[in-house]
């Protein structure tokens, strides 16, 4: 017993204190989200009220799981072009599933269980057969495009009122969901599994040789971020009470853009989960911001591209700044 | 020709690479022959024409995205240029200008700009070229709506319809120019030194650096290489389709990249060529073309198409481990 | 005699139809540190691989207490074997704890026990002698303390058979006391070692028995006892030691090559340094105190800056590689596979790249004159084979003479060399000093930074040491030696607490 209790101390011991340094990396993050924040809530005091804020979670909501999809693949040493396409594809299955007797439940099933066989396959391809991740899930965009379109051909389908209301209406239930992924990812990166995506992602062959399942890992990265995306198409169509087989195409750049500006590398095991939340929140601060101020979406577009290569390079010429003596200039 | 070559290369490597391109052309040739018995019209001279003026504009447009990855990087904004191109050409008609030569030189100038900002970014502000160049694509998504609006701009330009009509010798003047364009490619990356400072580049920047090999301006000279390429491809397809609208280059990015790793250049950096980018675009063209004398559904196009590259993927481009 | 509790019998590897391995034996007994010797491309790497299980031989088997079984990385480490590589295993985003147990977490409810891991990783750190705090990443280690981790990850499997591959090439001294003094504890508990290190002071020290390799092949198979150093080399090279190192005769000139005042690069601050021509200047110290910020910063490859500096007669220093380059500077870094060569090209291309980098992009190229130049760069540096081969399929110090033969086509008058010799075999080692001895006496200035005490002793004309950034001793002729450059790398107290 006693035993038991010291392991406990000693465990939040090193548990906390890892997770405490890894927050040290992303401090500077977290200050320029919170002064968007706050900036938002100066310039829309809307946000601070109830709806105002389930209504934020909402748009949040999407981009925040699809930042994590694509964040796990990159930290595992991958990419992946094909998030679009399935959150489309999550989309149009809940609008076909959930209308039918196999209910609510048997949809989000269905949802959930597509996109993990959409991930696991793309995950063999690339692991098992050493293909490019950049090239096979572009090929894949296009089928699992496709079969949305084979399932939907044109915008249909529907998602009951009742789970439109839930997810969509006044209450921030979508602020709940996104502190249960929270909750699951923080319990999958405490297991040998978890653990092992950035040993992996970093030294794949170092984490072998440790005798990590280094395709194992990785193959079950892309089937857990196939299913994050899917449900963020589950969502998507929550949202707009239909399915619609294009309806995904923006997540494609919006996930990557988000992971990148929560500082998730290219390259592999560069980065944090915590980062690429964080991202996502930025930039759903900054496209809400810029909606708000009566943009033409064409300016967003403008914008957005600013602000994702700002995002990337300031840090690197502050870097280079701060110390200007760094390793080989190449 | 492989004397020389073979002192430069790995003797194995450049038999694989050429195996990889020859292999590549092969494919290309039992697919015609298969589809030009099996389905009706397909072999026909109009329709094996049609299909290499398409795969002209690929192969332009690949031949800047060749370069590129054979340097370690990628450019996912040739889509864009290829967009600017053929919307900006009709906008910058110039009415004193008689044989529009003026406006395509302008909208070349703008291209090649837009490579080079592209490779300031990777090269100065090391963002990694898929973020640069994405963002890229985006920002000018946004600039083109804003200029262009929505609707469709013909082009009344002697030049580019000469591009994309003329045929010479019944040989369609677009084709004519690829063959230009591949020969200086292939030449550019074999035997000059700007070739050999992409090859190393791609296969090692920090050795490079310190071997003298200036990065930046490499990196400049292959980006803007990659704009100006996007530009003469949006001509091209300008040129074909009679009018410019925002999305015609859409198509080309994934096409382009598609075309460069079936051709077996590495996606990795420092291996590979243009030999092998050139039947990897009649490649491309053919099996989109075959796709379209099936008729099936939009959802079965689209994913065939995916399945196709993916199958053609893993017979072609695989890529060797190489950590 | 004990049964051994790892073996390889007759094994045969070829890669690429190049035998690497040409039926090699070895066995390992418990409660023996097991000496594996061999220059490089002698095939250590190779055997190491197949006795963790990285590798599949072609033919012979490996036995395991005796019973043969297909090795794989999972097998083995179940049989209780733990490798320590040269090329770590290591994953810099995690914490010190996460990576010793990474691949054998203990587990509670699937979860990885923290509190087990911490328990068992802060114990290994103390035996190890590592005084991090566990939760620190990786990351920010030094590569040193990184090869501790290394071992502490090894150690935390509790090894029967631990297979070291030269585990204090990135080791200061006092580390390499506490490694040592590991090993011997480890021995006398009843582990089996086998032992790589290119160190043969420390193998005479720990080492109870030896394996030599020879271009594939098994050329001694003994015990220790009544070995001295020199015997051991003979061994391994099959001739006497004593012409390692070349005689020569001081050329150096007046006339400094490189002249510089207040230098600063890096973590070097306020250096003073000239290097003459003719002459082989070497830079001494403990890893990492910042020679390598030197050699870059005067190649004009990280930012620098100095009060004054001359470089070939010209005032001010380089501001990039490509007017170093011009300046008749050339580099060749310590780290070839990632600065050195490109692994993936041929040979050939290697050796152009110099001359390719510099003058206009258009400039045509002539294959021909590219060839005879190429082949008599391989003829001069004695590079066999065939020259279209991809740099990786040679050995380490046959890249390194790639790296250092492709500089000749532009004739450099300055050479700055970064640990040349660092896991190179003998052969080759003997190859590069008498090169470098020939620049300085063809009126190059060369500059030496090394790792390998002895090379600085035995042939410079001079010896800069430098610690914390700073030049703090110049010696000179008969001033050199390996006392006084230890005692001068060391502060007065490190050398008291590491004797």
């Amino acid at each position: 017993m006693s035993t038991m209790s010291a392991s406990a101390v000693a465990h939040r011991g090193l548990y906390r204190a890892v997770q405490l340094r890894r927050n040290k990396g992303i401090g500077g993050l977290t200050i320029v989200v919170l002064l968007f924040l706050a900036a938002y809530a100066v310039l829309f005091p809307g946000l601070l009220t109830f709806e105002g804020f389930a209504k934020f979670s909402q748009t949040w909501l999407p981009l925040a799981l699809t930042a994590m999809a694509q964040a796990m693949l990159m930290l595992a040493g991958g990419i992946s072009l094909s998030v679009g396409a399935t959150v489309s594809l999550g989309a149009v299955v809940a609008a076909t599933t959930m209308g039918t007797p196999l209910g609510v439940a048997g949809g989000l099933g269905a949802v959930v269980l597509v996109g993990l066989v959409v991930g696991a396959i793309t995950g063999a391809i690339t692991v098992r057969l050493r293909l490019p991740a950049i090239i096979v899930t572009l090929a894949g965009s296009f089928i699992i495009g496709g079969v949305a379109l084979l399932i939907l051909p044109r915008p249909g389908g529907s998602v009951p009122t009742t789970v439109s209301d839930l997810l969509a209406g006044t209450s921030p239930v979508a602020f709940g969901l996104l502190l249960a992924t929270i909750a699951l990812w923080k319990l999958y990166a405490a297991t040998p599994l978890g653990l092992g995506l950035y040993a992996a992602g970093e030294n794949p062959v170092g984490a072998y040789r440790s005798g990590v399942a280094v395709d194992t890992v990785l193959i079950a990265a892309y089937a857990i971020s196939g299913a994050l995306t899917a449900l963020a198409g589950f969502f998507v169509a929550a949202q707009t009470g239909s399915g619609d087989p294009v309806i995904g195409s923006a997540f494609t750049l919006n996930s990557i853009a988000a992971a990148v500006l929560g500082g998730v590398g290219f390259g592999g095991g560069q980065g944090t989960m915590r980062g690429a939340f964080l991202g996502s929140l930025l930039l759903t601060v900054m496209i809400n911001v810029m909606f708000f101020l009566g943009l033409p979406p064409v300016a967003q577009y403008i914008a957005q591209g600013l602000i994702i290569v700002g995002a990337v390079a300031l840090p690197e010429i502050a870097k280079r700044r701060a110390h200007r003596a760094g390793r080989v200039q190449s | 020709m492989t004397a020389p070559s073979s002192t430069l290369k790995t003797s194995r490597l450049s038999g694989l690479l050429g195996n990889r391109a020859l292999l590549t052309l092969g494919i290309v040739i039992a697919v015609w022959i298969v589809a030009s018995l099996t389905s009706r019209g397909f072999g026909t001279w109009g329709h094996l024409r049609y299909l290499i003026e398409l795969a002209a504009v690929i192969g332009v447009v690949a031949a800047g995205q060749t370069l590129v990855m054979i340097g370690g990087g990628i450019d996912l904004s040739v889509g864009a240029v290829i967009t600017v191109t053929a919307v900006g050409v009709p906008l910058l008609s110039i009415p004193g200008d008689a044989t529009g030569l003026g406006a395509i030189a302008a909208i070349l100038g703008i291209t090649t700009a837009i490579g080079i900002v592209n490779g300031a970014g990777i090269a100065y502000l090391r963002v990694h070229p898929m973020i640069m160049t994405l963002a890229m694509a985006t920002f000018l998504q946004g600039a083109l709506i804003l200029l262009a609006g929505g609707s469709a701009v013909s082009v009344d330009n002697a030049v580019i319809d000469m591009l994309g009509n003329a045929r010479p010798c019944g040989i369609p003047a677009s084709v004519l120019f690829w063959i230009a364009v591949a020969l200086v490619t292939v030449l550019m990356l074999r035997r000059t030194r700007f070739g050999a400072r992409v090859y190393a580049l791609g296969a090692n920047p920090l050795a490079s650096a310190l071997s003298g090999v200036n990065v930046p301006m490499t990196t400049l000279a292959l980006y803007g290489f990659s704009g100006l390429m996007a530009g003469l491809a949006g001509l091209l397809a300008l040129g074909m389709n009679g009018q410019g609208y925002v999305g015609i280059g859409d198509p080309y990015v994934l096409m382009s990249i598609a075309a460069v790793v079936l051709g077996g250049t590495s996606i990795l950096g420092g291996l590979g060529g243009y030999a092998g980018t050139v039947p990897g675009a009649v490649l491309l063209v053919t099996i989109s073309g075959l796709i379209t004398v099936v008729n099936a559904s939009a959802g079965w196009r689209s994913v065939l198409f995916g399945v196709l590259i993916l199958g053609l993927l893993l017979l072609s481009g695989r890529e060797a481990a190489r950590r | 005699m004990a049964t051994p509790v790892l073996e390889a019998r007759d094994v045969r590897k070829a890669f690429f139809g190049n035998p690497v391995l040409k039926g090699v034996s070895i066995a390992l007994e418990p409660g023996r540190v097991h000496a594996l010797l061999g220059e490089n491309g002698a095939g250590k790497s190779t055997l190491i691989n197949i006795l963790s299980g990285a590798l599949a031989p072609d033919s012979g088997g490996v036995l395991v207490d005796g019973v043969a079984l297909p090795l794989t990385p999972v097998v083995a480490r179940r049989h209780g074997i733990a490798v320590v590589q040269q090329e770590l295993s290591l994953t810099t985003h995690l914490s010190i704890a996460e990576n010793i147990g990474l691949g054998a977490f203990p587990r509670r409810f699937g979860l990885v026990d923290y509190g087990a891991l911490a328990r068992s990783a802060r114990a290994l750190c103390e035996r190890v002698g590592l005084d991090e705090d566990i939760a620190r990443p990786v990351g920010d280690l030094s590569l040193g303390r990184r090869q501790l981790v290394e071992i502490a990850k090894a150690l935390y499997r509790n090894p029967r058979v631990l297979i070291l591959d030269e585990p204090t090439s990135s080791l200061s001294a006092h580390e390499t006391r506490t490694l040592i003094g590991l090993v011997t504890a480890l021995k006398r508990q009843g582990t089996a070692i086998l032992y790589i290190s290119h160190r043969l002071a420390e193998v005479m020290e720990i080492c109870d028995y030896v394996t030599v390799l020879k271009d594939g092949s098994r050329t001694a198979d003994r015990s220790l006892d009544g070995v001295d150093a020199a015997a051991l080399v003979r061994l391994m090279v099959g001739r006497d030691p004593g012409d390692l190192f070349p005689t020569w005769r001081p050329t150096a000139e007046q006339q400094p090559a490189i002249a510089v005042r207040g230098f600063a690069a890096g973590r070097v601050r306020g250096v003073d340094l000239d290097l003459r021509a003719g002459e082989v200047l070497g830079i001494g110290g403990l890893v990492g105190q910042g020679q390598e910020d030197l050699l870059l910063g005067l190649y004009g490859a990280i930012p620098a800056a100095a009060t004054t500096a001359q470089f070939g007669g010209r005032d001010g220093l380089p501001g990039s590689v490509t007017a170093a380059n011009s300046c008749g500077l050339a580099y060749i870094p310590a780290d070839r596979k990632r600065e050195g060569v490109h692994l993936v090209h041929a040979i050939g291309s290697n050796m152009l790249l110099p001359g390719l980098a510099r003058g206009a992009g258009w400039a045509w190229r002539y294959p021909a004159p590219e060839s005879t130049q190429i082949r008599a760069l391989a003829a001069r540096f004695g590079i066999k084979g065939d020259l279209g081969r991809a740099a990786q399929a040679l050995s380490g110090g046959n890249q390194q003479k790639v790296a250092l033969a492709k500089w000749m086509p532009l004739d450099p008058k300055i050479l700055l060399l970064n640990d040349p010799t660092r896991g190179v075999d003998i052969e080759t080692k003997r190859d590069i000093y008498t090169m470098l001895r020939g620049f300085a006496a063809e009126g190059r200035a060369v500059m030496l930074a090394s790792s390998d005490t002895p090379e600085l002793v035995h042939l410079c004309d001079r010896v800069a040491v430098m610690r914390d950034g700073r030049v703090v001793a110049v010696l000179a002729g008969p001033e050199i030696s390996e006392e006084r450059i230890v005692a001068l790398a060391m502060a007065a107290d490190d050398v008291r607490s590491a004797a």
